[in-house]
């Protein structure tokens, strides 16, 4: 047990972490081809509390959402959490990837605006072109863009903004908001959740128990921090817990996957939070060359890696074991958890050191509901196991009219947490709909065997490729407005890439156009249209007018015609 | 800096990794320009040309890379040294 979890307060929590282990590596920033920059405790704290006055300064008050976008940078760290110190609610929103058009951008933050409330947005001045507009908007709420980096912040400080800090600060109670989290998506489809800081601590303590933290653990990370497991898994228990969190850049990762192995290796990390296409990534993608390029590496430390945010596959684990092991990656080491946004993060995990339980499910008793045990894999799915109830969170199994069904019987996955949202900000018809006498309703399928969690699918039509959220409807709106493509006649879903072991986006479109020539143009056309909202298509399926099926709503089914793809339906063209 | 032209066979193996039948691809173009070539799929570009050229490129070179000029020109230092 971590006393030091219980002033219930995130920066009393940090505070007394500066205090205690002054010298210790709070967060060491890792750059390919660079030495690693490493925070102190007492450093990152110190520089925290800076922030926190020239916020101030600037005019940032209390309860007031700031919404960070800034590259892996050593300063994000500390502004974060000087936004908290502060006593305002920091927000971490992705960084535009380039491809991604402006107009849409800001259309994704302006949606997100609207529920969130933002006040102000902290970021670099490379940016401000981009953001301007939405401040000098009319119906804005957003109050200014801060560029914190820029800051001179050895200035002497006025004594009335510092205890004008100190007042805020002794103010804030457990239960008041801590941060904000956005789901994804780019038009405004997102919900905002906020956690208070009861919510976060608690859910520290009682995931520490999970999988037995230790102040030597170290956690090693190129999560992005818009999302919830790197914010909450990577990010904020370390530094809650006192323990050395590790973090690449996303991108650098992504493009030198060994990265993280030369992090676990030189740094001795022992935990890690991973989606599941990154361990197909790194075991197909890095190379032994790229290994001897670092060295000599062991991986004899990483005592847990955890595989969450994406359906777990079984083959994943396998290939990535037989890939790592002669590089001292231990048996046993690979985990599972089942984890959201709306419960500060995890509800399930498996036991450390023992590896998820798996089934053979038979596929036809799958269809009917039902979970039935194969001896092998024939006619089977293997349905990797999310383990046990963190402590703190209780589940329900479901049936469609929100009755509890028993063990082995597929359902609605509903769950009841000390560490729940209070709902999602301005959004009380979404609240409403997710939330009942206390039940969060996550839209996801699974059931329970044999004491074991299992997630298996989405009541949802949400696409996750590579750990990221994709709603159909941001695809199928933007594709809507492609020259040639009939409007409104559009579906997108995922389909499941056993190489990359993630879903891809696949996209049916209706079209007049039959000639081939011309719809190689369309098909360029419709992928140029996903680029700009960031989305790559995988697959596009032409076909005439008419040939989507409606559902009962009127609107073109996703399901249906999924199915009839892949099917191979017969497409004719007149 | 001058214009690099892309040559035939990079570009041809660079569309054939991307599944693109063809596309006007420029030296100062960014890989992020090009359809398909998004992060994820940046690393099997790269080895693609790798395994093409026979070459092997360092990580720290293919994060340097900035357009598409830039690859034609490590790939042509690589070929240049080999031989």
């Amino acid at each position: 047990m971590n006393k030091n979890l219980d002033s219930k307060i995130l920066w009393k929590v940090w505070k007394h972490n500066a205090e205690t282990k002054p010298d210790k590596d709070a967060i060491v920033l890792w750059f390919a081809g660079e030495e690693p920059f490493r925070w102190t405790f007492k450093n990152l704290y110190a520089k925290a509390e800076e922030y926190a006055y020239a916020l101030r300064k600037n005019g940032i008050k209390k309860d007031e959402v700031v919404a960070i976008i800034l590259k892996h940078n050593i300063e994000f760290y500390p502004i974060y959490m000087g936004i908290s110190l502060a006593g305002a609610i920091p927000a971490v929103l992705a960084y535009p990837n380039p491809r991604l058009h402006p107009d849409k951008f800001r259309q994704g933050i302006e949606g997100m605006s609207k529920r969130s409330g933002l006040d102000w947005i902290v970021s670099e001045r490379s940016l401000e072109e981009i953001i301007a507009p939405l401040v000098n908007h009319e119906t804005s709420t957003i109050k200014g863009i801060q560029f914190a980096l820029e800051w001179d912040l050895s200035e002497e400080k006025d004594p009335a903004i510092v205890s004008d800090i100190i007042e805020t600060q002794n103010s804030i109670k457990s239960s008041d908001p801590f941060l904000l989290q956005h789901s994804s998506g780019t038009t405004g489809l997102q919900k905002p959740v906020l956690l208070s800081h009861k919510a976060v601590l608690d859910h520290v303590q009682n995931y520490a128990e999970a999988i037995h933290f230790s102040e030597s653990d170290k956690v090693a990370s190129w999560l992005p921090l818009y999302h919830d497991m790197g914010l909450i898994a990577a990010y904020h228990i370390p530094l809650a817990y006192g323990m050395t969190q590790i973090q690449i850049d996303t991108f650098e990762w992504v493009m030198i996957p060994s990265l993280l192995l030369e992090v676990v290796s030189k740094e001795k990390a022992s935990l890690s939070w991973l989606p599941n296409f990154s361990y197909n990534l790194m075991a197909d993608k890095i190379q032994d060359e790229d290994i001897e390029e670092i060295g000599d590496i062991s991986l004899e430390s990483w005592r847990m890696i955890i595989n969450c945010s994406e359906p777990v596959r079984y083959e994943s684990h396998k290939k990535f074991y037989e890939r790592f092991s002669k590089y001292g990656l231990k048996k046993h080491v690979l985990a599972t958890c089942y984890a959201m946004a709306e419960t500060t993060y995890a509800v399930t995990q498996t036991e450390p050191g023992v590896d998820p339980a798996f089934i053979y499910a038979d596929r036809n008793a799958m269809s009917a509901g039902k979970i039935v045990a194969n001896s092998s894999i024939d006619n089977s799915r293997i349905c990797v196991s999310s383990g046990k109830l963190v402590n703190g969170c209780e589940i329900k199994i479901v049936d469609d009219n929100r009755i509890p069904v028993g063990d082995d019987a597929i359902g609605e996955v509903v769950i009841k947490s000390v560490s729940m949202f209070d709902g999602y900000r301005n959004y009380p018809e979404k609240t409403a709909e997710a939330v009942q006498d206390g039940w969060y309703y996550s839209g996801d399928f699974g059931f329970k065997h044999n004491g074991n969690y299992y997630v298996i699918g989405r009541k949802k039509d949400v696409i996750i490729a590579a750990g990221n959220n994709i709603y159909p409807e941001d695809v199928e709106d933007t594709l809507s407005k492609v020259e040639g493509v009939i409007p409104g006649r559009v579906v997108a879903f995922g389909e499941y890439d056993e190489e990359i072991g993630s879903e891809q986006v696949s996209v049916i479109v209706e079209t007049n156009i039959s000639l081939r020539d011309d719809q190689k143009q369309l098909k360029m056309a419709i992928l140029k249209a996903g680029m700009l909202m960031d989305v790559t298509i995988k697959k596009i399926y032409l076909v005439p007018a008419r040939w989507l099926i409606k559902s009962s709503a009127g609107k073109p089914s996703r399901k249906a015609n999924k199915e009839r793809i892949n099917n191979n339906e017969n497409i004719e063209w007149v | 800096m001058g214009i690099i032209m892309i040559s035939e066979r990079l570009k041809a193996t660079i569309l054939k990794e991307l599944k693109l039948d063809d596309y006007d691809i420029q030296d100062t173009m960014r890989a992020d320009e090009v359809p398909g070539w998004d992060s994820l799929n940046h690393i099997n570009v790269i080895i693609a040309v790798e395994k093409e050229y026979g070459v092997r490129f360092k990580n720290i070179e293919v994060l340097k890379l900035k357009c598409i000029g830039d690859l034609q020109k490590l790939v042509d230092s690589k070929a240049e040294n080999k031989s």
